[in-house]
């Protein structure tokens, strides 16, 4: 297993209620690193649809000139949580982060802090 | 340097899993296949790394990073041996995390695809056994790779009106006179006067005016910065479209885009017979004219949304 699944691996196995994970450039939708179950979530086809929702929001936080950036976008489903992190490396990668998590399962503030770390760890 | 963007056709898709890549892959070649723009590495018909001269590889984004110096960079090449695995001993000196590598060289590949595929089937030629001295850190599918290339084509193409802006000096607007846009509403302009019309400038994009000094064009700046030369074009084009950089003083002539025009039946038609239209006057972006200025991001803000 490469590097960037076992990153992704390790939090999956801390991050309760984790369905699956990708690490996606967000302008071409190609997910350089997935996991999960792709026989119940096709996490690639997840990847390149939310490319559109992650850059209408910074294209809207552009338009708004809002200070700061995007820490993470939350969606919440009836049954599930998705969360969506640009990685902030310093070369501005293009690179965000794609969590799904199981809402009966998971801790939303210790998913987001567990997910935090992921992508210190990611960054480069 | 700066190679020539592929043809439109790739955008329709007609390319896609097909064509000379996707041949080679379906055979599961190991080789070489080198074109006019640059040179793609297969293994098994799995894509692991695309060089093209205008993009910063792998190695340049990582010296350019600070994460790894040249005379590092040349030992690893040395070291890597008949079995190629400069990225397995880059990572053994301790000089990197397998992580950074395997990040750095998707992020380096598919940068290099955009401008390399697809692939010219009178002018490239198949080498089988040629390996990269990086070896095989990942690799991704044709298919993959070429559906993610016409994406990133797609969205370049939102911006072609500010194509002119590709090839030229990136020359910022003065400051000064894109304030003045703003101020000059003044208090009887319905918006107010906090200007909600200013153009916003995304963190990289700033990166980028802080770095343009009115000589190095998109691709020299994107090696200056060891960053991706596509995201490079894809800001330039968008800091042009908001008027804070110059367009070349002597445009060529570009395809007119016409209302429908994005229809994929539209762009496979041949450039030569489409109505031809010219990049508006250079001056037109700096006026003061508030609502001229207005309209130009107007015009951007509507195109995006097509």
């Amino acid at each position: 297993m490469a590097q960037m699944e076992k990153a992704l691996a390790e939090a999956m196995s801390t991050i309760e209620g984790a369905i699956g994970v990708a690490l996606v450039d967000y302008t071409s939708g190609m997910a350089l690193a997935t996991l999960g179950d792709n026989q119940t979530f096709d996490l690639n086809v997840a990847a390149a649809g939310n490319t559109d929702v992650v850059r209408a929001k910074l294209r809207t936080m552009e338009m708004l000139e809002l200070q700061g950036s995007i820490e993470d976008m939350l969606i919440t489903l009836t049954a599930q949580y998705h969360i969506i992190r640009p990685v902030t490396g310093k070369n501005g990668s293009g690179l965000f982060l794609y969590l799904v998590l199981d809402r009966k399962r998971a801790n939303l503030a210790l998913a987001r802090h567990r997910l935090a770390r992921l992508e210190a760890e990611l960054e480069v | 340097m700066a190679p020539p963007l592929p043809p439109r056709s790739a955008v329709s898709g007609d390319d896609g899993g097909s064509g000379l890549l996707g041949r080679y892959a379906a055979e599961r070649a190991t080789g070489t296949l080198r074109g006019p723009n640059g040179c793609v590495y297969l293994s098994e018909g799995a894509v692991y790394c695309v060089e093209c001269p205008a993009v910063p590889g792998p190695d340049a984004r990582l010296t350019a990073a600070g994460r790894l110096s040249a005379p590092s960079r040349q030992r690893a090449a040395e070291a890597a041996g008949p079995q190629r695995r400069g990225g397995r001993f880059l990572v053994e000196q301790g000089w990197l995390t397998q992580g950074e590598l395997e990040i750095c060289q998707l992020g380096a590949l598919l940068d290099a695809a955009f401008f390399v595929l697809p692939l010219a089937p009178g002018s490239t030629t198949f080498t089988p056994g040629e390996v990269h001295w990086l070896g095989v850190v990942r690799s991704v599918s044709a298919a993959a790779l070429q559906e993610a290339t016409a994406r990133r084509r797609a969205l370049l193409d939102r911006l072609r009106p500010w194509a002119a802006v590709d090839q030229a000096p990136v020359v910022p607007v003065d400051p000064v006179a894109s304030e003045g846009w703003g101020r000059s509403r003044g208090p009887g302009g319905s918006q107010g006067s906090t200007g909600a019309v200013r153009p916003a400038v995304t963190g990289r994009q700033r990166r980028l005016l802080e770095h343009a000094d009115g000589r190095r064009t998109p691709y020299e700046l994107a090696h200056a910065l060891g960053q991706s030369a596509y995201l490079t074009l894809l800001d330039v084009r968008g800091l042009a479209a908001a008027g804070l950089v110059r367009l070349p003083a002597a445009p060529a002539a570009l395809p007119r885009r016409r209302p429908g025009a994005s229809g994929a039946d539209r762009r496979t038609a041949a450039p030569d017979s489409a109505p031809r239209w010219h990049l508006p006057d250079p001056g037109v972006l700096e006026t003061a004219d508030p609502d001229i200025a207005l309209l130009a991001r107007l015009r951007t803000a509507l195109e995006e949304n097509l």
